[in-house]
This record gives C-alpha cells, sequence and structure tokens, in this order.
C-alpha cells in the first residue's frame, strides 16, 4: 500500500519541525522520507527519486540554494522552499532557480499542502496535456486557447490571454514578476512590473467578480501572482 | 638626457631670440628711412626683455648681444657696419646684458614663485578633501581607504595600504604580491624591522614601511618605486620618507589614531548587536515554527477534529505562537527602524492588493470581527514598497481588532484624496483622547486604558509610522473620544496622472 502513496523529501535539519511535518505529510498521505544535511538530501533524492521536495534553506552543510541548484541540474521534481519572512529578494531568487513555491516560516500544514499538491498538479498536467484548468466559474483551455467564465466566453487581448495562460499553467503556484515579463513581454522588459500591473488591473476587470476583491488572480507583493488552486476535480487526474 | 634636453631648449630659445632681434631690425630699418631716427638702438632692449621673461638666460644674452651689434650697425658710426668701437656701443652691450640678466633671474623667481603657490594650493585643497573624507568615514576600512589615496596622491607612485592587524581582509591587489612581498610585510607588520625594499620579482622595487615610524596605528604601506637601478635607491627612498613624514604628521594633527580606534569599537558593537538579534531571530522563530506547526497538524488529526474543545484548544496554540511571532517580528522591525536600515524597494503597485494582502494575512485574527471594504475602482497606482506598506497597514489593522470588542465592526478604505491615496481603518473600539491622540506613534507609549484593555509593546504603530514615512507618505488618527472608535489612516501621495506608469505594448 505505502509503495503506492507519493514520496515526499524533508529536507531540514531542525528535529521538531522535521517531525510536525513529518506527521501532517503521513496524515495526508504522503510516505516521508527525512534528511537533515544538503548531502543527504542529494543522495536520498538519487537513491529514492521522491515525487516532492520539502527544502529548508538553513542547513548545517550547504546553502539551501545550492541544494536546489544541485538538484535542478537532473530533476525536475517539484519542490517547496521553506523560507524566512521580508526576504522578498531572496523568495524571487529561489523561484528564478527552480523552486516551485515557497512558504514563509512560521506556516501552517494546510499552507505547505495548498502549494505541494499545486505543484505536484502542474508536473502531472505538463505530462499528462490536461487541457482544462478550472478555477472556481473559470475555465482555461490551453489547447484551444478559449477563455470561460461560467460557459461564457471571455474576449481577451494576445497578452492578455498569454499571462492568464502562464499563470494557468503554474496554476497554485507563485510565479515571479521577472518570469512573466520576460515571457510576455521579452527579456528587455524585466524590470517594467508597471505593465503587469496595468495588464493584471485589465484582466481582473475580465475575469474577477469583483476586481478590488480578486478571488481568481492574486498579487504576492514583491514577489509576483498567484491563480488560485484549481479544484481537486480538475486534478484528480494525478 | 636631461642635458641634451636642456641645450635643445636653450638653443630653440636662442633661435626664437634670433628672430625677434630680426623682426626688430626691420622696424627699426623702416624708422629709420622714414623718421631719420637717430636713437633708436634702445629698440633692441625690448626683444632682450621678452627673451629675458620668457624664454630664460641664454636666449636673452644672445638677443642683447644680436641687438646691440645690430644697433651699431644702424646708430653709430662707422654706419652700416657690425663693428663695435665707442665707449657708448661698449655701455649698450654692458646694460643690455645687465637687462637680459636682471629680466630672466625676476622672471624665473616669478615663475618659481607661481608654481610654489600652485603647488601648494593643490596641497591644501587635497588636505581638505582628505579630511572631509576622513570625516565621513564610517569604518576603519573608509579610513585606511583615505589614507591609502591620500598617500597615493602624495607619493605619485602606487601604493597599498595594509591597516593595522585588525583589518584581516585580503584585497584584491595583495593577491598578486610575490611570496618575497609577503614575507617583507609580515616583518614590517610585526615590527622586525621597520622599513625595507625588496624586488618584486617583476622588475619593481617596492619600498616597504610603517606609515608613521611612530605610530603603528596607520598601518604598513607597501609603495611601487617602479624599476630604479640599485643605486638610486637610497635617494628615491629618502625622497618619500621625506613626503611619508610631513604625511604622518598630518595624520597625527587630524587625530586619525582615535578615529580608527572609534570606527573600530562601533564595528565590534555593531557586530554583536546583529549576532544578538540573528540569534533572537532564530532561536525563538524555529521553535515557534515548530509549535505553530504541530498545531495545525494536531488540529487536523481525527481525534482531535472530532472534539470541538480540542480543536479550539489547537486553535489557541495556534493563535498565541502567531502572537508571539508577531512581537518577534515588531523587535526587529524596530531594530531595523532604530539603526537606519529601511530601504525602500519602490515599484509601482495597485493599491488595493495592499489592502487584500494585509487582510488576507490576518484572516484569523480578524475572523472575530465584522470587515468591510470600501474601496474605490480604478484607483492610481502607487510608487511605493509595497511590503512595507503592507506591514504598516497591517499594523494598523491589528490595532483596531485588538482595541475594539468581538463582534464589532471594522470598516477598511481605500480612497483618493487629492494627491493623496488614503488607507484607511475605522474601528468601534477604544478611541482615543485628545492626549492620547498627541502621543500616539511614540515608541513603546500606549493609553493606561489600552494597557489595561489588552497586552502588547507599543511598537505597533510607531514601526508604521516609520515605514510609511520611509515611503513619503504620512500616518494620521482621529477618534471622538474616549470609547468612540478610532479611524487610522495612512496617506501617500500618488503621482499626478501624467506621471502614471506607462502602458506596456499590447501586440
Amino acid at each position: 500500500m505505502s509503495e503506492e502513496n507519493p514520496v515526499v523529501l524533508v529536507v531540514d535539519d531542525e528535529v521538531q519541525i522535521r517531525r510536525f511535518l513529518r506527521a501532517g505529510l503521513e496524515l495526508d498521505g504522503f510516505s516521508v522520507q527525512d534528511a537533515e544535511t544538503g548531502a543527504d538530501a542529494l543522495r536520498w533524492a538519487t537513491i529514492k527519486p521522491p515525487d516532492l521536495v520539502i527544502l529548508d534553506l538553513g542547513l548545517p552543510d550547504m546553502d539551501g540554494s545550492e541544494v536546489l541548484e544541485r538538484l535542478r541540474a537532473w530533476s525536475s521534481v517539484p519542490l517547496i522552499v521553506l523560507s524566512v519572512r521580508s526576504n522578498e529578494a531572496e523568495k524571487v531568487r529561489l523561484l528564478e532557480s527552480g523552486a516551485d513555491d515557497y512558504v514563509v516560516k512560521p506556516f501552517g500544514m494546510a499552507e505547505l499542502l495548498a502549494r505541494a499538491h499545486a505543484a505536484m498538479r502542474r508536473h502531472v498536467r505538463a505530462s499528462s496535456g490536461e487541457p482544462v484548468v478550472k478555477v472556481g466559474p473559470l475555465a482555461i483551455d490551453l489547447a484551444a486557447r478559449i477563455v470561460t467564465i461560467n460557459g461564457a466566453r471571455v474576449m481577451l487581448t494576445p497578452k492578455e490571454y498569454r499571462l492568464l495562460q502562464l499563470l494557468a499553467q503554474h496554476a497554485g503556484n507563485v510565479v515571479t514578476h521577472q518570469f512573466l515579463l520576460k515571457e510576455v513581454w521579452g527579456s528587455p522588459h524585466l524590470h517594467d512590473t508597471h505593465y503587469l500591473r496595468i495588464f493584471v488591473r485589465k484582466l481582473r476587470q475580465k475575469i474577477e467578480t469583483d476586481p478590488t476583491q480578486p478571488r481568481i488572480l492574486l498579487t504576492e507583493l514583491g514577489v509576483g501572482y498567484r491563480l488560485v488552486a484549481p479544484e481537486p476535480a480538475t486534478a484528480a487526474a494525478g | 638626457m636631461a642635458g641634451m634636453e636642456r641645450l635643445r631648449r636653450e638653443l630653440r630659445g636662442s633661435v626664437i631670440a634670433l628672430g625677434m632681434v630680426a623682426v626688430t631690425t626691420v622696424v627699426v630699418y623702416a624708422l629709420t628711412q622714414s623718421l631719420e631716427v637717430r636713437r633708436g638702438s634702445v629698440l633692441y632692449l625690448l626683444p632682450v626683455l621678452l627673451a629675458g621673461w620668457h624664454l630664460g638666460l641664454i636666449p636673452a644674452l644672445v638677443a642683447a648681444v644680436a641687438g646691440v651689434l645690430w644697433s651699431g650697425y644702424f646708430f653709430f658710426s662707422p654706419y652700416y657696419s657690425f663693428y663695435l668701437s665707442r665707449p657708448n656701443e661698449i655701455l649698450n652691450l654692458l646694460l643690455f646684458m645687465v637687462v637680459a640678466v636682471v629680466t630672466s633671474h625676476l622672471a624665473n623667481s616669478m615663475k618659481q614663485q607661481t608654481e610654489l603657490a600652485k603647488k601648494r594650493e593643490k596641497e591644501v585643497g587635497n588636505l581638505y578633501a582628505f579630511s572631509r573624507r576622513l570625516a565621513a568615514a564610517s569604518s576603519a576600512a573608509d579610513i585606511y581607504r583615505a589614507i591609502e589615496e591620500h598617500l597615493a596622491s602624495l607619493v605619485q607612485r602606487k601604493v597599498v595600504l595594509f591597516g593595522a592587524a585588525a583589518d584581516g581582509q585580503a584585497k584584491p591587489e595583495q593577491a598578486a604580491f610575490s611570496q618575497r612581498l609577503h614575507g617583507a610585510i609580515a616583518d614590517v607588520q610585526a615590527g622586525r624591522t621597520l622599513a625595507t625594499t625588496v624586488d618584486d620579482g617583476a622588475g619593481d622595487i617596492w619600498l616597504i614601511r610603517r606609515v608613521s615610524q611612530k605610530n603603528a596605528d596607520f598601518g604598513v604601506i607597501a609603495i611601487d618605486l617602479g624599476s630604479v637601478p640599485p643605486d638610486a635607491i637610497e635617494e628615491v627612498r629618502e625622497r618619500v620618507d621625506d613626503v611619508l613624514s610631513d604625511a604622518a604628521a598630518t595624520l597625527e594633527r587630524l587625530d586619525v589614531a582615535r578615529a580608527l580606534n572609534e570606527a573600530k569599537m562601533r564595528s565590534e558593537t555593531e557586530l554583536l548587536r546583529e549576532a544578538l538579534i540573528g540569534s533572537v531571530s532564530h532561536e525563538l522563530r524555529t521553535p515557534l515554527a515548530s509549535i505553530l506547526g504541530a498545531a495545525t497538524v494536531l488540529s487536523k488529526s481525527d481525534a482531535i477534529a472530532k472534539d470541538e474543545r480540542l480543536t479550539s484548544l489547537a486553535g489557541v496554540v495556534r493563535d498565541e505562537a502567531d502572537r508571539l511571532n508577531n512581537e518577534i517580528q515588531n523587535l526587529l522591525d524596530a531594530t531595523r527602524i532604530s539603526r537606519e536600515q529601511i530601504r525602500p524597494r519602490q515599484e509601482w503597485i495597485e493599491p488595493q492588493d495592499i489592502v487584500n494582502a494585509a487582510l488576507e494575512r490576518r484572516r484569523r485574527r480578524l475572523s472575530a470581527h465584522h470587515v468591510s471594504l470600501d474601496m474605490e475602482i480604478n484607483l492610481p497606482f502607487i510608487y511605493v514598497d509595497p511590503v512595507l506598506v503592507e506591514q504598516a497597514f497591517g499594523q494598523v489593522v491589528d490595532n483596531a481588532a485588538k482595541y475594539s470588542p468581538p463582534g464589532s465592526p471594522i470598516t477598511v478604505a481605500a480612497k483618493r484624496n487629492g494627491h493623496d491615496l488614503v488607507l484607511s481603518v475605522r474601528d468601534r473600539g477604544l478611541g482615543l483622547t485628545a492626549q492620547e491622540n498627541a502621543q500616539i506613534g511614540e515608541r513603546f507609549f500606549r493609553g493606561a486604558r489600552h494597557a489595561a484593555a489588552t497586552s502588547g509593546s507599543g511598537l505597533g504603530l510607531w514601526i508604521a509610522k516609520a515605514f510609511v514615512s520611509a515611503n513619503g507618505g504620512k500616518l494620521e488618527a482621529a477618534s471622538a473620544g474616549a470609547g468612540l472608535g478610532t479611524t487610522v489612516s495612512i496617506h501617500l501621495p500618488f503621482a499626478t496622472p501624467a506621471n502614471q506608469p506607462e502602458v506596456g505594448p499590447d501586440e
């Protein structure tokens, strides 16, 4: 039975954090493998390739970002970083070097699980080619390039669609300003965050019930945007 | 080499002097032809004066001799011959030579004085710049860098300064030094020798010595003397020694040693404080993360989820851990503010995003209140550090929830007011007396009524105020009086519509 459970590799040097993570993850149906050091983590990642990695940044032997980089050299496993507050620049850097998402310490289990499941669903979606992302009343058909709200077609400009498409592909996970700017407007506009602000405002007016209190397209201050996690029904493919 | 150079200069001067005599001759010839001038020999003083002033002694003497010969040719019998026979002519020759000597000497000393004055002015300027840099230096490393540059400008050679023993960091220049050089530097630093010269193996001679022979605090300096022949080293070294002993006296006079010691002490205190804050932050927050995380796992476990009382207890653990975490964050923020480490990272941001993020983060803390939102649609974008403003606004929201009874309404608004964006939070809580309002936002201030109502550190609004003003805004509180609720508003200037961000291309 446990053979079929998804394996999560928890990398943290604090034993108490590992204990509650193990309890919470096992309750959620994961099979947990602990690692106390970066070297340990990299070893386990090759011996027993995990379905998810939870990585703390402060490790005794190497920086968490180094573990991330070395892991990303050969693996695309979904990975969530445990970060500390008020260092937005660091979060952005980690996301740019391949982390799928982060949670800020201290965090609740529900928050971590939501991020983790979103990251895992994205990997499944990427491999299975599941074309429709549904978020509340919003449905984005990535194959047909059609966006509907409660079944009614929403007309988007090409750039608005591209923006929504990128967010939908990462639904449930944060996407950095830099990534969006690069993909939508190209590298010369990496720092033109205001382009995003204006297009997101337009997009919200088309897809949100109340654009002043968005429920679908959320802002992560100083980092990027997040489309809320799609319903489990859509993601149950995994 | 220098002799040749000099000869060439004198020759050129003499040629120019002869040219001037020739021009004078043309003029004199014209005058004698048209005006029958008989006493024109004095005109030949002109080239002598000019040559003496501008070209030096030799060209002036050349001009004098040539002038006397020509004036003899024109004005003294036998006319139209260079033969000097009359005492007048001899006298003229002597007079011209004296003028040549006196003029060139005067010119020479004038030039020397001008140069000296210029040099002194430059030195004073350098010294002034140096002392200003010292005054502005905030660390020992800054001071050493200033000394290094000052000495380099004095010696006019490449210099590398090694601070006193405490200054352990390696410099990039240092890496390129040969083993021999390193050895010599270590010797001087350890005081085994006062000064020494070393060949760096690449053809350059380096002089290594203490900046001041009396005061080791100023460090050890390595000066690149260039490729000096062995017999000239002593001479170059003496010249550099002279400059350095002057420089060392200047350093003494400016009390650089004291400044250095103070800077070192400051950085040690700073390090200690940083280490303390870092460890407090880490040591307190790591267990908090475990407590809070464990509480959330417990509340979801079957055994506890079944029992409402146990679920609420797990909630208490979580909420209190959350509150403790908040207080720690406040302490850290307060330290950052006192150390002036708030550096806003400004960007264009949708005002509502700030409000929504702050409310979302506090959803649990606000769950007992009725929060209503009143946000204007299409507010202009603001150019602020969104994270700082969100934290400031969050503090205001926290206060509203803390000082108003559960179940009471809290109204959050985002509106435009003239050239300001106003984010406001209105509660129906304790309110403020005029006196309390005057003190609100002071560090550690808590009104007696507020302190009685609930615990707190009195840092929240002070932090909010600092974060808001770091973004060019201001924070204000208004209340009709005790028990009548409070409205706290954050005013942030937004640029005029013309200054709104440019719309990105859509195609």
